[in-house]
């Protein structure tokens, strides 16, 4: 009836399936899905892990994985996989392959071959400086990589793209960046893109159209919970603090023996009050994850000091004088630790792999809780591990037995063994699939509610990590960039960088450009400003201290009351 | 849409066995097992005249010989084992006492030292010294240092592990933590990394008897014999003594190999 439709009877669709089901063994991995994707149309499928994702997308390229059976029709024009991880050689200079790939589909020598790549590198947006073709991929970092792979297909310039997982593992504002960057190219060139990826990689954000493959079947995703499990009780009175904390590492001494170190956490204040909810927001090199073991003294930070309940954490760790070594409870050190409570990055790697999660968690118990009659012990740990969502037969299981999950949630129950008054998480899920991740999240915040915890809580996920939470602390480069409650920060926050997370968040473009510089070529002045809309001059000349611009709201910016221009 | 087929992007990776170095192992000690046990009865077989061994039948002699070759290698690399392990476990001590400058140098002349054709010395030793032991401990001081590497990247390895920061987050006091969790966790490995001197000390014993400047003919070694019979221009004497020689040197790697294997993660 319209032009469209006379146009799309005569130039079918570049992406076409009909009633294409994928069997694996005799599970179904995609039941009869229908699928018809445009030209110029992106499409974001989202799955968890084993959801069959690679399997479908393998199926459209014709390149079936092992063991798995098709049916029914699928149509593709002439296509190009970027396979999950990218799948680069990892010691042949980038060049070569490049040649290699652009090389076979067009048929061009090598110095065409790299000029279209270069072409391909501006509608990426990297500049002409980092352009480092004649390096390995192993020498160059994970998004130039990255953005190599896209610039490669934009290269090749096929019908159709197929990206399995793409950008996965780059922080978010550099992955938004770079998928912004191609859903783009897709739209301008008329290629129809599909890209495949975990609900949380942000891949609905550039996409037209989002499906989530959920029990075999292609469906409109879900949105995720915004809103706190139950409304949030306002906090107490400050019980940790930490004041002026900082770290550094040795490293080996300079050229005339002088000595040398590396400060990776700046002077961080923070107050943490009973029941309150802490977000610790930053990425990958903002020493969040630093400053939350600080914050345990495990180990003591370099700098500043951590009192807890008025005592000082770090005088409590710090080597015994002569004469109290044998003290058991040497500074309050072993109460301080009861109260205080860590949750890993990675629990599967917390448990000692020599011994069965009861006999952990007795040596906790022991160690924490004397009161406990040793008869007692079995009782405590059954019950720590029902609240963490476990079976009380778990605690005969050996920590390899453990699937990724169930580790996170007895790593939990370990955590609450000793009735602590804080936990202090590190991207306690950070190892999780997306539906993992919500429950382990929900028994968390439960258990917090039940025990009135406090909480810390150390994420890259900006919206996640506020979505529960009392206040959030935004960390750059070891410094805290803005802290304000969660409430603004999730609706307004002012500095470049908590935008630019808040935009990665919601699936938005970040306005920021470039990657994170290494701990080691730190910039001179604010830490952003090689990436940030709003750099001007002096922002090279100082380093921008905390302000308060707001009651409870406090930017590290020169300039975070300018508007971007442009 | 031809020319879009096959996407070279795609490299195949390799498929994963991380149980076959284990098999290996395990077939490795069997062998070994065998040899040493047939080595050992080989008396019997010999009709009394094991001390005429150039007369004996060629098996039987090669087989007598491997007393010698696989008793002093035992010894040897139970020596290096030791040397090795000790010295890793020094530099971790120095680590943790004085600073982790010590500690790196203290491996960082293990490292250089594995780089060196140190089997050299084993015929320079024999040559010039006397007694079996002091060859031993020559031999030992051989493989030690490769030991020594990687028993100090086991050891620092653990060291970073997750768990025992967890166990210190626990209250456990730093002697506890090394007790109760250390410890269980460090034998393995250790041991994986010390079995590594047995192909070694053999090989080097071998290359030096071969030149003639190891064992004292009294004792007997595979090495031995087949550079005299090679001297000699002898094949059926120099057959049986080299394959058990090549069996034997398969057999302590695949064993090596196996334990490195089998207490990694798959
Ligand atoms: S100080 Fe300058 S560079 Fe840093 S965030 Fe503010 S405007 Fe950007």
């Amino acid at each position: 009836m319209t032009d469209a439709s006379v146009l799309g009877a005569a130039k079918p669709a570049p992406v076409e399936t009909e009633a294409l089901t994928l069997m694996l063994g005799d599970r179904v991995l995609l039941d009869r899905a229908t699928l018809r994707v445009e030209r110029g149309q992106v499409l974001a499928i989202t799955g968890g892990a084993g959801s069959g994702k690679t399997a479908l997308l393998g199926a459209l390229a014709g390149q079936l994985p092992a063991g798995v059976d098709m049916a029914g029709g699928a149509r593709i024009d002439g296509h190009l996989l970027i396979a999950q991880g990218g799948r680069l050689a990892p010691r042949r200079p980038l060049a070569l392959q490049v040649a290699e790939v652009v090389g076979h589909h067009l048929g061009l020598d090598l110095r065409s071959s790299l000029r279209r790549m270069a072409d391909g590198l501006d509608r990426m947006g990297i500049p002409a400086a980092a352009r480092r073709f004649d390096l390995p991929p192993e020498q160059l970092p994970e998004s130039l990589r990255w953005a190599c792979l896209f610039a490669m297909a934009v290269a090749v310039g096929p019908a159709v793209l197929l990206a399995d997982a793409p950008a996965a593992g780059l922080d978010p504002t550099v992955r938004l960046r770079l998928l912004h960057r191609l859903a783009d190219w897709a739209r301008a060139d008329g290629v129809a893109l599909i890209l495949a990826g975990r609900p949380e990689d942000g891949l609905a954000g550039p996409a037209d159209r989002v499906l989530a493959l959920r029990r075999a079947r292609l469906l409109p995703a879900n949105p995720a919970r915004t809103e706190p499990l139950t409304p949030l009780e306002p906090p107490g009175t400050a019980r940790l603090h930490a004041r002026g904390v900082g770290m550094s590492y040795p490293l080996a001494p300079g050229p005339r023996g002088e000595a040398r170190s590396l400060a990776v956490l700046h002077g961080i204040d923070l107050d943490l009050r009973t029941g309150e909810t802490l977000a610790l927001l930053g990425e990958t090199g903002s020493a969040k994850a630093t400053l939350a073991r600080s914050l345990l003294c495990l180990p003591p930070p370099t700098a500043g000091a951590v009192v807890w309940m008025g005592r000082d954490l770090m005088a409590a760790t710090a080597p015994p004088a002569t004469g109290d070594a044998n003290d058991p409870d040497r500074g309050g050190l072993r109460r301080a630790r009861r109260d205080l409570q860590p949750l890993f990055p990675d629990p599967a790697a917390s448990f000692d792999p020599a011994m069965t999660l009861g006999a952990q968690f007795g040596l906790v118990l022991e160690s924490l809780r004397p009161d406990i009659a040793a008869d007692r012990r079995d009782h405590r740990i059954d019950e720590a591990l029902e609240e963490a969502g476990l079976r009380p037969e778990a605690a005969l299981r050996w920590p390899s037995a453990l699937s990724v999950a169930e580790a996170a949630h007895a790593g939990l129950a370990r955590a609450i063994l000793s009735e602590p008054r804080v936990l202090v998480a590190d991207e306690p899920a950070s190892s999780l699939s997306a539906e993992e991740r919500e429950t382990f999240l929900d028994t968390l915040m439960a258990v917090r509610d039940r025990r009135r915890l406090s909480l810390v809580l150390a994420t890259e996920r900006y919206d996640e990590g506020l979505r529960d939470a009392h206040r959030g602390v935004v960390m750059l480069a070891g410094r805290v960039v803005e802290s304000a409650d969660a409430g603004t920060l999730r609706t307004a926050p002012l500095h470049p960088y908590s935008r630019a997370m808040l935009a990665a968040a919601h699936g938005e473009r970040p306005a920021l450009q470039g990657d994170a510089p290494s701990a080691f070529a730190q910039p001179a002045g604010c830490p952003l400003r090689r990436r940030c809309p709003l750099a001007r001059e002096f922002c090279a000349q100082a380093v921008p201290t905390l302000e308060e611009v707001a009651p409870g709201h406090h930017v590290a910016c020169h300039y975070w009351d300018t508007p971007a221009d442009g | 849409m031809a020319e879009y087929d096959q996407p070279p992007l795609s490299h195949p990776v390799p498929p994963e066995t991380p149980r076959a170095g284990f098999a290996r192992g395990l077939s490795g000690a069997a062998i070994l097992a065998a040899l040493a046990l047939a080595c050992a009865a080989a008396p019997l077989m010999a009709d009394g005249s094991a001390v005429h061994r150039l007369d004996a039948d060629p098996v039987a002699a090669a087989l007598l010989d491997g007393r010698g070759s696989l008793s002093f290698a035992l010894l040897a690399a139970v020596l290096g084992g030791l040397l090795g392990i000790g010295w890793a476990l020094l530099a971790g001590m120095l680590g943790t006492l004085v600073g982790s400058r010590a500690e790196r140098r203290t491996i960082a002349a293990a490292q250089r030292m594995a780089g060196w054709p140190l089997a050299l010395l084993v015929p320079l030793a024999g040559g010039l010294t006397g007694p079996v032991w002091l060859l031993a401990l020559v031999t030992a001081l051989t493989a030690a240092p490769a030991v020594a590497v990687l028993a100090h990247a086991e050891l620092s390895g653990l060291m970073r592990a997750e768990f025992l920061t967890a166990a210190r987050a626990a209250g456990l006091p730093e002697g506890e933590v090394v007790r109760r969790h250390l410890i269980p966790n460090l034998t393995r490995p250790l041991l994986a990394a010390g079995v590594l001197a047995l192909p070694r000390v053999l090989a080097a014993e071998s290359f030096a008897s071969l030149l003639g400047l190891g064992l004292p003919p009294a004792l007997g070694s595979w090495g031995a014999s087949v550079g005299l019979a090679a001297r000699l221009g002898d094949p059926v004497a120099f057959v049986p003594p080299a394959l058990l020689l090549a069996l034997a040197l398969w057999a302590a790697c695949a064993i090596a190999d196996g334990m490195a294997a089998g207490h990694r993660k798959p």
